[in-house]
């Protein structure tokens, strides 16, 4: 105490006095919890307790009607549409939906090879699997395989045929190497899993690198999974070599799965055409930029459904005779580059939120122009652009069902089948409602989806 | 009061020569003939009022920023606009900003081992190793797991100079280090420049900590308008000025 004094050299000096802080009171019950929350929400005034009353009474009104159509008085069972209104006029016929159920799942194609459809889907939702685990390293090699191969797979498993012949050579080896590189990927988990504490490496690394690693160059390294990639091909060659699938024409595609085909390549496609593009706008050389601002400016310009029609009727013309497209791959490119030009501008926009300083760092550290664009300026780009590209993603799943009018059997064309149907005629509404609770399951998850995406990201910065 | 380091007269080999650098923004003429040799192992420190070119020239060394006229070399050879020039800049110069300028979405150690695994072409484990002594260096290996967004300003720039020296350079440019920082943060980055100092780096600094300059620097450059009005040890220069305009800035700063 005494020296405190003389430090302060202060003859008024008084000990502080020791503050606390008053007790914590529960705040007043009319404005809080269930009951205060209602009351201060729904019954403030006369008014907004009348207006409370009427929204409640309408919501139960529909909700009653809805109920009634859709579950009470609606038949499960019956053979055709007439049997459905001597059961009950006046609820919905879901017979008709649940016997034209594969249809509207698969399209036309055959039944006994509709497992085909479902192990391609299972295939390709196993091999994006280990994308869900933190832990995994190099994961952005196993997207980018997926995106690569993936397509070949689904090709082969969904077009069937002789083994190299209907979808030649190139296109066999691809397949092979996909499957090859499915078996790495699981090898390389399953290994990590029983021998090391972390899962070491996933991808292009090698089964036994962990062995040899230290005293291992990067290339002998590289050059040894290569040979180990190769080597499961091979298995796979021999395997897929010993049997053919029937061939299943694309004009049988359809339904719920050709929609997932048409979504699915120009949602993974986008990105890559929108880098491309937003890249080639930015870029110092005037051709690639007036030629990327092209693209993009006359598509943006110009409804999907010309570009579709266009695709259909143009493409052959400009293309040699003996080049023959089938009507699904030209839907296909045209949805791709309509799904980049809008991801560009997308993408654009993200580029320019990058502050100068990020490339002048990227810079002055030695960087080039590709690697300081795809280490350093897209991966922010991209994040920061997550609610713009799943919008893009969400519209684009919507869009595709414009495919029916050009005569791709969709989900879309095969519910409008429905109502021509002998034993269904003029059932238009049961499965249009199917279709629309369908859509907003699929674009309601994505958009979760999104939302997600966005907190785990900000939780890491 | 440190006089001028004597290495500098046992070795005077040239890190950098400036030869009347002229630099124009359209009609305006930012660097106007800025002639100056800075030596292997010199710390120089380049003061001035704001708009006096100061940050324009530290630029100019490592072809931030272009100019019209006049010439710069690095160890004795001359730089031209290409790609033998940028590699030579990129190999013995590292430069830290005022803004740190870190890359929020890679940690702490993944901002130092970026350049490493994929410039130097260093193994992972390596790199990670030789980023946290680094790291370690500067008192924030602890911070290494941790995004640039989760730490302070005076950490990030301590960051931001041992990703810079990660890449091994021979010349460090600082372009006011410290002017976007909170006061007590001021002091950490001025440590580690300091020590910094002492390893026999070529330091070249834009600042307005005139502290550091007196105790650190062996020469302190005093621009404005765009012309080097002098140069000269600390003292001369901060203490004994010859020119009004320097003694005129030094009375607002000090």
């Amino acid at each position: 105490m005494e020296k405190i004094h003389s430090d302060t050299e202060r003859d008024d000096y008084k000990p502080l006095k020791k503050f606390v802080a008053s007790p914590a009171r529960p705040p007043k019950r009319e404005t809080h919890g269930v009951i205060g929350t209602i009351r201060k929400r729904f019954f403030n005034s006369i008014g907004n307790s009348l207006l409370t009353c009427i929204a409640l009474a309408v919501l139960f009104y529909l909700g009653k009607w809805i109920v009634n159509w859709a579950v009470i008085d609606a038949v499960f069972v019956a053979d055709t549409r007439r049997q459905c209104f001597d059961t009950s006029p006046d609820g919905a016929c879901w017979a008709g939906v649940i016997s034209w159920f594969n249809g509207l799942i698969y399209g036309r194609f055959p039944v006994q090879e509709q497992w085909r459809v479902n192990l391609g889907v299972v295939i390709g939702i196993v091999w994006l699997l280990p994308l869900l685990s933190k832990r995994i390293p190099l994961r952005g090699a196993i997207l980018l395989s997926w995106v690569a191969l993936f397509p070949f797979v689904g090709a082969y498993l969904f077009l069937g045929g002789r083994f190299g012949q209907e979808l030649g050579l190139f296109h066999g080896i691809m397949t092979c190497a996909a499957f090859g590189y499915l078996l790495l990927i699981y090898l390389n988990l399953i290994k990590a899993l029983i021998g090391s504490k972390t899962i070491a490496v996933a991808g292009l690394h090698l089964l036994f690198v962990p062995f040899l690693e230290k005293r291992l160059s990067r290339r002998v390294v590289a050059i040894s999974s290569m040979l180990v990639w190769g080597g499961l091909s091979a298995i796979a060659a021999l395997f897929l070599s010993s049997f053919d699938l029937p061939l299943v024409p694309i004009e049988r595609w359809g339904g719920l799965f050709l929609t997932f085909i048409i979504a699915g390549f120009s949602i993974t496609m986008a990105i890559p055409v929108g880098v491309i593009l937003a890249l080639g706008r930015r870029s110092k050389l005037r051709v690639i930029h007036w030629l990327s601002l092209g693209v993009i400016e006359i598509v943006r310009s110009v409804p999907l459904i010309t570009v579709l029609f266009m695709a259909v009727t143009l493409l052959p013309i400009f293309m040699p005779s003996d080049v023959e497209f089938n009507k699904l791959s030209q839907v296909l490119v045209a949805v791709c580059i309509f799904a980049g030009a809008y991801m560009a501008e997308n993408i654009r926009g993200g580029l320019q939120a990058i502050p100068k300083g990020q490339f002048e760092a990227a810079t002055t550290l030695g960087f080039g122009y590709w690697q300081t664009m795809f280490l350093i300026v897209l991966p922010q780009a991209l994040r920061m652009m997550i609610p713009n590209i799943m919008t893009s993603f969400i519209s684009l799943l919507k869009d595709t069902t414009l495919v029916s009018i050009i005569g791709l059997f969709d989900i879309m064309l095969m519910a409008r089948n429905i109502a021509n149907d002998k034993d269904w005629v003029g059932m238009h509404t049961e499965p249009l409602v199917l279709i629309a609770i369908l859509f907003f399951v699929l674009c309601f998850s994505m958009s979760q989806y999104s939302l997600n995406l966005e907190k785990r990201i900000k939780v890491d910065r | 009061m440190t006089s001028s380091n004597p290495n500098v007269q046992l070795q005077p080999n040239k890190a950098i020569e400036i030869s009347s650098l002229n630099k124009w923004y359209g009609d305006h003429h930012v660097l106007r003939d800025v002639t100056l040799d800075i030596y292997e192992g010199e710390i120089m420190v380049i003061c001035g009022p704001s708009g006096s070119g100061k940050s324009t020239l530290i630029r100019s060394l490592n072809h931030l920023e272009e100019y019209q006229d006049g010439h710069v070399a690095i160890f004795g050879q001359p730089l031209a606009r290409d790609r033998r020039s940028d590699r030579l800049i990129h190999n013995t110069m590292g430069m830290v900003f005022q803004s740190f300028n870190l890359f929020p979405h890679l940690t702490v150690l993944q901002n130092c081992t970026l350049g490493l695994t994929w410039l130097k072409k260093m193994p992972d484990q390596a790199a990670e190793k030789f980023a946290l002594t680094l790291l370690d260096r500067v008192g924030i290996a602890h911070l290494a797991s941790r995004y640039p967004g989760q730490i302070s300003g005076g950490q990030q720039q301590r960051v931001a100079i041992s990703r810079s020296l990660a890449m091994e350079p021979k010349i460090m440019l600082f372009d006011e280090p410290t002017s976007a920082l909170d006061p007590e943060m001021v002091k950490e980055v001025l440590d580690v420049m300091m020590d910094l100092s002492k390893t026999g780096m070529t330091m070249v600094c834009v600042t307005h900590e005139m502290q550091f300059a007196r105790q650190v620097a062996d020469r302190v450059v005093f621009m404005a308008d765009g012309e080097i009005v002098e140069v000269g040890p600390p003292e001369q220069v901060l203490v004994n000025p010859e020119w009004d305009r320097t003694k005129d800035f030094l009375q607002h700063v000090l």
